[in-house]
């Protein structure tokens, strides 16, 4: 079943054309890599999706559902969930609160917030701390729990591994992992390795287009395939 | 060798000495804490809502004092129609906190209105739109009550001194606690200024929609991702701000320092402002702190330049300093974070 599909979406940042007829689909369970160089349109890809900048033209479809033009939390209630690229974790809030507003059942709060700490122990035990205070590798374990917390059928991970240690890389990717076995993603990641490990299928995302797409499979016997498109 | 006590006299003229002796005096100390106490309540009321709304949409609200202007005269009705001259002293207080959640109800329904109504439509505009909008407001509002005041026969320049009347008696004169003596309406305010800034605290920290609030203050748009309809958090938050300005302004009603006049929303504007920018943008806690500082200040300076200045005016002067200072030494306010406003 097809869970998420845009069809021919263009979309703007004032009178920049940033996405100009994208196309693609996420299947039910399926994990997608969004893959591209910096400031192709991979952000404002997810961006469109959350009705953050909606779309001037094309469809946006969720479980069969036009979402195009719904209010941001309306979207987000349906399942979609967010895990942004520069965190976004509430710097303000402690630590415990920043899973809180993320679970939109209070019955479902226990369990899921076990679950966040089972897979981030470092957060319980900074649980009262205030997450402006956190590192930054502990800011990202934060923002990716808050993400997982919430009852998602679909995630949207942008740009995970993002400015980490690789012992930190090596968590954040094992967990996500671990939640891909029930939760269908988009991640947008730069670190190909890490996305291609993740991911059962591939888009090349070039100047607002998608120019490529195939199986993670494939690309792994062409290794060359992809990095024609990422490189500068 | 110098002699000490003439030196000193020599130094230090001995009137202020004498003053300072006379100042540390348990029941001028008492007295002055007291009064310090109930105008930092007055002023976290008035300011408490001024900042909710600011610290989550951005917003300056100028028509804040106007709204705690209706407050009062909306609260002085319900005490005026229903307190008699027998009407006893805890019925009177009884009907002042029925009147308090009238009040509250009314000014939050009217915040709500016009959130949805007028500043909705402002959020993406520059911020001199939501002032002009908001300014424009005020004149709207004083206009609109001066017409209602002048029907009724009342001066609306003048405090409406009916109103101060329905007081329950003991809050009318001055307590004799031992040897201290203090006004029995600067208790009251004290008292109900902690309840409402502990209501508006509790509300904050320990429900689930001031999580909301909490959140969708730092960062609107990530708020609306996780599933909060920040729309209607913007307008529950006008909401609630206006409401506490109308309880506000019904407790300055019988205060006959303030009382229930159509200038009394630019008199609670200004300090409102003052509080808010001192302790902080959009922190509720600074704006806490800002007013016990400003009223304990604004207390002090009081009594010396009522005592032995002589000089009335002045006090107010040193709240304007204070603020001078904290915009010189720390331009964010005593709480302030960069960037507050989530919208």
């Amino acid at each position: 079943m097809t869970l998420l599909s845009l069809t021919d979406v263009h979309t703007y940042y004032g009178e920049s054309h940033i996405l100009e007829g994208v196309s693609l689909e996420i299947e039910a369970g399926e994990v997608v890599a969004l893959v591209g160089r910096n400031g192709v349109g991979k952000t404002t890809t997810i961006r469109t999706i959350l009705q953050l900048t909606p779309p001037r033209e094309g469809t946006v479809r969720f479980k069969d559902e036009e979402i195009a033009g719904e209010e941001t939390h309306e979207v987000a209630r349906r399942g979609i969930g967010w895990i942004p690229e520069d965190r976004r974790i509430f710097t303000q809030l402690n630590v415990e609160e920043n899973l809180r507003v993320a679970v939109p059942d209070r019955d479902a709060l226990r369990p899921a917030l076990e679950m966040a700490y089972d897979a981030f122990p470092i957060l319980e035990e900074r649980r009262d701390q205030r997450a402006g205070t956190l590192s930054g590798g502990q800011q990202q374990m934060l923002s990716l729990a808050r993400g997982l917390v919430g009852e998602n059928e679909l995630l949207l991970v942008d740009e995970p591994s993002e400015g980490l240690a690789p012992q930190v890389v090596a968590t954040v990717a094992e967990s996500l992992a671990e939640a891909a076995t029930d939760t269908s993603m988009l991640v947008v990641e730069q670190n190909l390795p890490l996305a291609l490990d993740l991911a059962d299928r591939f888009y090349v995302l070039d100047n607002g287009s998608i120019v490529d797409e195939g199986s993670t499979d494939e690309v792994s016997a062409d290794s060359e395939r992809l990095r024609r498109y990422l490189s500068a | 060798m110098i002699d000490a006590t003439l030196f000193a006299a020599e130094v230090v003229p001995l009137s202020i000495v004498d003053a300072f002796v006379e100042f540390l005096h348990p029941s001028e100390l008492v007295g002055v804490l007291v009064d310090g106490l109930s105008k930092a309540a007055i002023y976290a009321m008035i300011a408490g809502g001024l900042t909710l709304i600011f610290g989550l949409m951005g917003v300056l609200n100028f028509a804040h004092g106007s709204l705690t202007m209706v407050g009062a005269y909306l609260g002085g009705a319900i005490m005026v129609l229903s307190v008699s001259s027998a009407t006893g002293p805890m019925t009177r207080l009884a009907f002042f906190f029925v009147g308090i959640v009238v009040v509250f109800g009314a000014l939050s329904a009217v915040g709500g209105a016009l959130e949805i109504s007028l500043i909705r439509r402002l959020y993406d505009r520059p911020p001199i739109a939501q002032i002009l909008l908001t300014f424009g407001l005020t004149l709207i509002i004083d206009e609109l009550m001066r017409i209602v005041l002048e029907f009724y026969d009342l001066q609306p320049r003048a405090d409406w001194i009916a109103a101060w009347g329905t007081k329950p008696w003991f809050l009318s004169q001055r307590l004799s606690i031992g040897p201290v003596d203090v006004r029995g309406l600067a208790l009251f305010e004290i008292l109900m200024g902690v309840l409402t800034v502990g209501a508006i605290w509790a509300f904050l920290t320990r429900t689930r929609y001031g999580l909301f609030i909490r959140a969708g203050s730092e960062d609107s748009e990530m708020a609306s991702a996780l599933g909060i309809d920040v729309r209607r958090v913007f307008t529950v938050v006008f909401a609630m701000g206006t409401g506490v300005a109308g309880v506000a302004g019904m407790l300055l009603m019988w205060d006959t320092l303030w009382g229930a006049s159509v200038p009394l929303g630019a008199e609670t504007l200004l300090p409102a402002f003052v509080v808010v920018i001192i302790g902080g943008l959009g922190t509720f806690r600074g704006t806490v702190v800002a007013a016990l500082l400003v009223g304990m200040v604004d207390a002090v300076m009081t009594w010396w330049f009522v005592n032995e200045i002589r000089f009335t005016g002045l006090p107010e002067l040193t709240i304007f300093l204070i603020l001078v200072i904290v915009l010189i030494v720390r331009p964010q306010g005593l709480y302030g974070v960069e960037g507050v406003g989530g919208h």
